[in-house]
């Protein structure tokens, strides 16, 4: 497993590095250069320039890419060019809110998906399945931003019990955790709901049933279980999406995390830092996807790594 | 103040030690029960730095306004007068100034300001200030000198009428060099200054904190309150969302914020709030690309200009309440505005524009649209920002050049790309607005050497350049505001820009903040403001 576990993060430096190149790739054809953006609109040609030289912007893009690359050896991401901190420093500032809030999102859309897609399949047919599932479509197509404004209407000003934006108290977290999970949440749902229907066929079951088990253990012991196995690829997928999601979500929040950090520093041409918050997604993504791997194998006895 | 407010909507605060309108009220209750309180403002993106040297960010500038201050403040009549200076002589030739400056005031990290410290703040600005709108008035800068603790010479190489502009803006604040010192240089987030706040607390993209420097007592004698200000602390709370932002205003987590058009009748009626409105220092305007063709050739942009319905725009747009037609380059908040001038305004024709169209050689084909003399579909391109504002001014003006058969294409960029875009003469017309209160104002948008850089209509006239160059070494008043009048007839009659109007600003401010009054440029004065409790 160590072992495993070993190759898996040494496989991840190869993705990484060529997730960097790709940014770097981008950022060089996006027009409008960092130092014209910092300069603002009243500044001389000269002075421009002299930004440009101080940001090392003169150089050739490969001469770029490799001080990056040096920099990177070093465990540096560099400075950013609009506020002259380490980006690791603003990463730092930053990142330990956006993982709470995805982190937050994906249990709560699991602990939601997991407990709705189970009702539904037992009711199969029912009420209680098209209600579920009711809200699952819901969820699936109703924009995030719109829940987010409807949930500030409702809950910070109507009824004021949560606050409008920032992250100044454990209530803080309430609304944007809420509003990123719904999604999820219905995906979830509505995956657990076929994978469940599907082992309530499956032979075992019957087995389980027939030993005299009770049916709560027959649910949650024999049926969940063999049922999390797609649930649980799907969790590592979309720690990703939620990632992304929260760029979104922090924007009208107010929320400090890394995805405002990234689109103010693709507005200001802040390369360093958009480098610097892509290659920690692309990590924070990888690794989750390892975790998942891993839960893989506490979930199925018959999946062995070596 | 920097035209980068153009694209970044804030509200302006401007430094709590300028000037207010009138004689200052009268206090309402005791100094000491005033004190205490904290007021919540909106920063619409992270503050990037405090160093003052290292910015041009207007939401930066507003913060380390609270905490530095400069040598002199611009009255409301667009006087200079002193505030960490006492008084200055310029020399016969205008190119020495000495500065008497102020005694017993002390940085708030306990040191003093002196001469020195006005000297080591201003060499750092030539050292390391390529980002500060004021650099390149540095750089006219020959020598300084601190003759003892309280004279400050500067010698200038040429001389430069609008140097008090910039010594009052809030870049030219003065630093502790102690604080400099010791924080190795990297002050972004240590800034220590004169001011009446001081910086408490720095949570990156949530809130910066100042808290009030009790110390304070150098107050100019316009407020009515000479010591520190009542309000305990000051928040900036940043919030992108303009929905957002409403919100947390309408829930008490914000007490002041700019409002949109749209916004201002709720807020006007809610006794929640007073609104507080003001002009800026700014213009925006319709520009032509007047270094390629046609836009070369005066006589079409002046046929053009005639096709824009200013007061339109006004109506539509901003619904009477956010902006003010213009007739003239220079907005009638900036000192220059001569109404006199209006006699040359290309006003609005469009039966003119027809004719003059026609008889450049641009006729109506069979759908109704001009084509080009060599008959060529004529289809000019309109470049401007993603703003929604902008979206909405460059529709309307589609729309009005159509009524004289100009097809006008619009395309709207992210306003990085847009600086990049037009030094490269890829547009044929340009949709912007500058904020800089100095006629000087065009040296930096419509003088020759800035055509790849900041005058992006690539204009470029001789005249024009020698009025620009009277204008900055004209220290007398009356003469260079003649300049000034020249300058602004030749260029409304060369019609590289189109004025179109001067931004007005309405800020809701929670009811609970009283004895607040109306400032400049979009700003408030808060040192005689206190909180209600």
């Amino acid at each position: 497993m160590g072992r495993y576990v070993l190759r898996r993060l040494l496989l991840a430096i190869p993705v990484l590095l060529g997730v960097s190149l790709a940014v770097f790739l981008m950022a060089a054809a996006v027009p409008g250069d960092p130092a014209t953006v910092l300069a603002g609109d009243t500044a001389s040609a000269a002075q421009v320039e002299r930004i440009r030289h101080d940001l090392g912007l003169d150089q050739p893009l490969p001469i770029q890419y490799l001080r990056f690359l040096e920099r990177l050896a070093h465990g540096s991401l560099g400075e950013s060019t609009r506020t002259h901190r380490e980006v690791l420093l603003e990463i730092a500032d930053r990142f330990p809110y956006t993982l709470a809030l995805t982190v937050g999102a994906v249990t709560l859309s699991t602990l939601l998906g997991l407990t709705l897609g189970t009702f539904a399949a037992l009711q199969r047919g029912r009420a209680g399945d098209y209600l579920t599932m009711g809200f699952a479509i819901a969820g699936l197509s109703i924009p995030t931003f719109l829940i987010a404004i409807v949930g500030i209407i409702v809950f910070s000003l109507q009824l004021r019990w949560l606050p409008v934006s920032g992250a100044f108290s454990p209530a803080s977290y309430i609304l944007p955790t809420v509003t990123l999970s719904l999604h999820s949440a219905a995906v979830k749902a509505r995956i657990t709901r076929s994978s469940m229907l599907e082992v309530f066929g499956q032979d075992y079951l019957r087995t389980a049933r027939a030993k005299g088990l009770r049916e709560r253990v027959v649910i949650v012991r024999h049926a969940l279980k063999n049922a999390l196995i797609p649930i649980s690829t799907i969790v590592g997928i979309q720690f990703g999406a939620l990632l992304g999601g929260a760029f979104i979500i922090e924007n009208i929040f107010g929320w400090p995390g890394i995805g405002r950090l990234a689109t103010q520093a693709i507005f200001n041409r802040d390369f360093p830092v958009v480098q610097g918050t892509v290659l920690v997604g692309a990590v924070t993504f990888a690794l989750a996807n390892l975790a998942v791997d891993l839960l893989y194998a506490w979930l199925d006895p018959r999946i062995r790594y070596s | 103040m920097s035209g980068v407010l153009r694209f970044i909507p804030v509200v302006v605060l401007v430094l709590a030690a300028c000037a207010p309108q009138a004689t200052p009220p009268g206090p309402s209750g005791t100094a000491a029960s005033k004190v205490g309180g904290s007021v919540t403002f909106v920063a619409t993106t992270d503050p990037d730095t405090l160093d003052l040297h290292q910015t041009s960010n207007p939401v930066s500038s507003t913060i380390f306004g609270w905490i530095y201050e400069p040598l002199v403040y611009q009255d409301l009549d667009n006087s200079y007068k002193g505030l960490l200076s006492e008084s200055w002589a310029v020399s016969p030739d205008s190119k020495t100034i000495t500065f008497k400056l102020r005694s017993g005031i002390t940085f708030t990290d306990g040191t003093p300001f002196n001469a020195d410290a006005v000297k080591f703040t201003f060499e750092r600005l030539q050292r390391v200030g390529a980002k500060s709108p004021i650099f390149e008035t540095f750089k006219n800068v020959a020598s300084m000198e601190a003759k003892d603790a309280t004279t400050f010479v500067m010698n200038m190489k040429e001389p430069y009428a609008p140097i008090f502009h910039d010594l009052q803006t809030a870049y030219a604040g003065i630093l502790s060099p102690t604080a400099v010192k010791a924080a190795n240089d990297n002050i972004g987030r240590a800034a220590v200054g004169t001011g009446p706040y001081k910086l408490k607390d720095f949570q990156t993209g949530q809130q910066i904190t100042l808290e009030r420097n009790s110390d304070y007592k150098w107050a100019p004698a316009l407020f009515a309150n000479r010591g520190a200000p009542y309000i305990e602390e000051l928040r900036y709370r940043v919030i992108a969302e303009p929905a957002t932002q409403l919100a947390a205003l309408d829930a008490g987590e914000v007490d002041a914020l700019g409002l949109r058009a749209q916004d201002i009748a709720k807020y006007a009626s809610d006794a929640r709030f007073k609104v507080f409105d003001s002009f800026t220092f700014g213009l925006t305007y319709l520009g032509f690309d007047a270094k390629r063709p046609p836009f070369d050739n005066p006589k079409l942009r002046a046929a053009l200009a005639k096709a824009v319905n200013k007061d339109e725009i006004v109506q539509v747009v901003f619904e009477s309440k956010l902006a003010k037609a213009q007739c003239c380059p220079i907005a009638e908040s900036i000192q220059g505005y001569d109404p006199k001038l209006k006699d040359f305004e290309q006003k609005y024709d469009p039966a003119k524009a027809k004719t003059e169209l026609d008889g450049l050689g641009y006729k109506p084909g069979a759908d109704g649209m001009r084509t080009s003399p060599d008959g060529k579909p004529w289809r000019p391109v309109l470049y401007t920002t993603t703003s929604d504002t902008h979206g909405k001014i460059s529709t309307l003006l589609q729309a009005q050049f159509k009524t004289v058969g100009v097809d006008l294409q619009i395309k709207q960029l992210e306003s990085g790309a847009l600086l990049a875009a037009t030094p490269k003469a890829e547009h044929d017309l340009y949709l912007n607005g500058y904020s800089w209160n100095e006629p000087d104002m065009f040296s930096l948008f419509l003088s020759c050497d800035r055509i790849t850089s900041s005058n992006r209509v690539l204009y470029c006239n001789q005249q024009l350049e020698d009025l620009i160059r009277k204008g900055r070494t004209e220290l007398d008043q009356a003469k260079r505001m003649q300049i000034y009048f020249d300058a602004q007839k030749l260029v409304m009659q060369e019609s590289p820009w189109q004025p179109l109007y001067m931004p007005v600003s309405k800020t809701a401010v929670n009811v609970k903040i009283q004895d607040l009054r109306q400032g400049q440029a979009g700003g408030l004065y808060w040192h005689d403001a206190w909180v209600k409790r």
